[in-house]
Formats: C-alpha cells, sequence, structure tokens
C-alpha cells in the first residue's frame, strides 16, 4: 500500500496540470514501515524525452542519483515515481512496462482537459510483463 | 573496499543495510561480490545470462560506467558505487 500525504499529493497534482497537455514525471520521497509507504515529498523532475512529450515521458539517471541522495540527506527514502497520462485513464501503458523498474512504485495520474480525474499505483514486476495494482490513497 | 549504496526497496535482501562495502578491483567483480554474499539481490541486478538488466545503471560516483569502463571500470576504496533505474513511458 502507498499513501500520499496531503502537501506532496498537491505538488503532484499542480505538477501534472501544470504540464498539461504534455505529460510529466517526477520522484516521491519518504519511508516505508510495515510494508505501507508514506510519501512525504513529491520532487518534481523534467521530462527528458526528446520528441513529442504529449504522449511521453523520461526521467535522466543522473535527476533520479540526484533525488536519491537528496532523500539520503534528508533521512527520507526514494520510493516511488509519478508521471501523468493527458487525456486518457491512469493506466500502466505496455510503454510504462517495457521502461519500468520494480523497485519502486509508479503513481499515474490521468488528466482530463487540464484537471486532475483519477490515479492508480502500479508495481511491475523484474521482467517488465506485468505490473500489478497497487493500494493507493491520497 | 568500494561501497555500493543499496536503493531502499532492495534493502529488504541486504538485512536493511543502506550501503554495503564490498571487496573488488573493479565494478563488476565489486557488484558480483555484493550478490553473492546476497544472492537474493541477484535476480534485481542481473538478468538470466548473468548481464546487468537493461533498467539497471550503475553509477560509479558521479558517473555512468557505461562511458567509462563498464564491467572493468576500476574501483578504489573510498569510491561510491550506485545503482541508477532506467525510468520512461507514456500513455501510449
Amino acid at each position: 500500500m502507498i499513501r500520499i500525504e496531503g502537501a506532496a499529493w498537491a505538488s503532484m497534482v499542480a505538477h501534472a496540470e501544470g504540464a498539461y497537455p504534455n505529460e510529466c514525471c517526477g520522484a516521491m520521497l519518504g519511508s516505508t514501515d510495515d510494508g505501507v509507504k508514506l510519501v512525504r515529498e513529491a520532487l518534481p523532475l523534467e521530462n527528458a524525452f526528446a520528441g513529442e512529450q504529449a504522449a511521453r515521458y523520461e526521467l535522466r539517471p543522473e535527476d533520479l542519483l540526484a533525488a536519491d541522495r537528496a532523500a539520503r540527506e534528508r533521512r527520507m527514502e526514494l520510493i516511488g515515481i509519478y508521471h501523468s497520462h493527458p487525456d486518457c485513464d491512469a493506466y500502466f501503458s505496455q510503454t510504462d512496462l517495457k521502461n519500468s523498474c520494480p523497485w519502486y512504485s509508479f503513481v499515474v495520474l490521468s488528466i482530463r482537459n487540464g484537471k486532475f480525474h483519477h490515479a492508480n499505483s502500479w508495481l511491475p514486476n523484474v521482467e517488465q510483463t506485468a505490473a500489478e495494482k497497487e493500494e493507493l490513497s491520497y | 573496499m568500494p561501497k555500493v549504496l543499496i536503493p531502499t526497496p532492495l534493502r529488504q535482501f541486504t538485512g536493511k543495510q543502506d550501503a554495503v562495502a564490498v571487496p573488488g578491483a573493479t565494478v563488476g567483480e565489486a557488484l558480483n561480490a555484493l550478490t553473492a554474499q546476497f544472492p537474493e539481490l541477484r535476480k534485481q541486478i542481473f538478468n538470466d545470462e548473468g548481464k546487468v538488466r537493461s533498467f539497471v545503471n550503475v553509477y560509479l560516483n558521479d558517473e555512468d560506467v557505461r562511458y567509462l569502463g563498464k564491467d572493468a571500470t576500476a574501483a578504489k576504496d573510498d569510491d561510491t558505487i550506485s545503482l541508477v533505474p532506467s525510468i520512461a513511458g507514456g500513455r501510449r
């Protein structure tokens, strides 16, 4: 289960709505206790995809390395990645799956007409062949 | 010995250690020593052919080892090795 605190959630929604009609992406920092992940801070990162960003995102590894260092310095943990899906549902697409990493929760925010609509969290497997839905609260 | 920083979700395989010092004169030797010490980690980092998985970028301090000497990149005692995921996606 993953729970996102209010301020972090507001930051993620504002980032996703602000990036519309493009996709946004970022890191989620927090802690894990007894299998429950608590997101205390959202860290917006640049969508580095070189082409049309309305349907794609890409994170720079060096940005993720910096996010992990920031988390460690603040005694938090990098526990997940978020991105938005403009004008479609918060599913985990084949593109999401084939470019995922099983170590993290992947929160997808559906943005319709520029406004937040719904969200899901996904846990991809190590072979990148399937992703399980994770209980999400915000 | 070089130190490998362990990403949070993988600490369940390292007895909750967030960093592990391992013997090894190269990055490849260090990662092999790490996964020999913690065998459950191996599947997360290496594929069945023994290659580092496509979603794993290995950094030596601030440098991606793909642009250095890959697995053969020399690792010194005070070096830090990081496992950084390669992540992208999109609605289509």
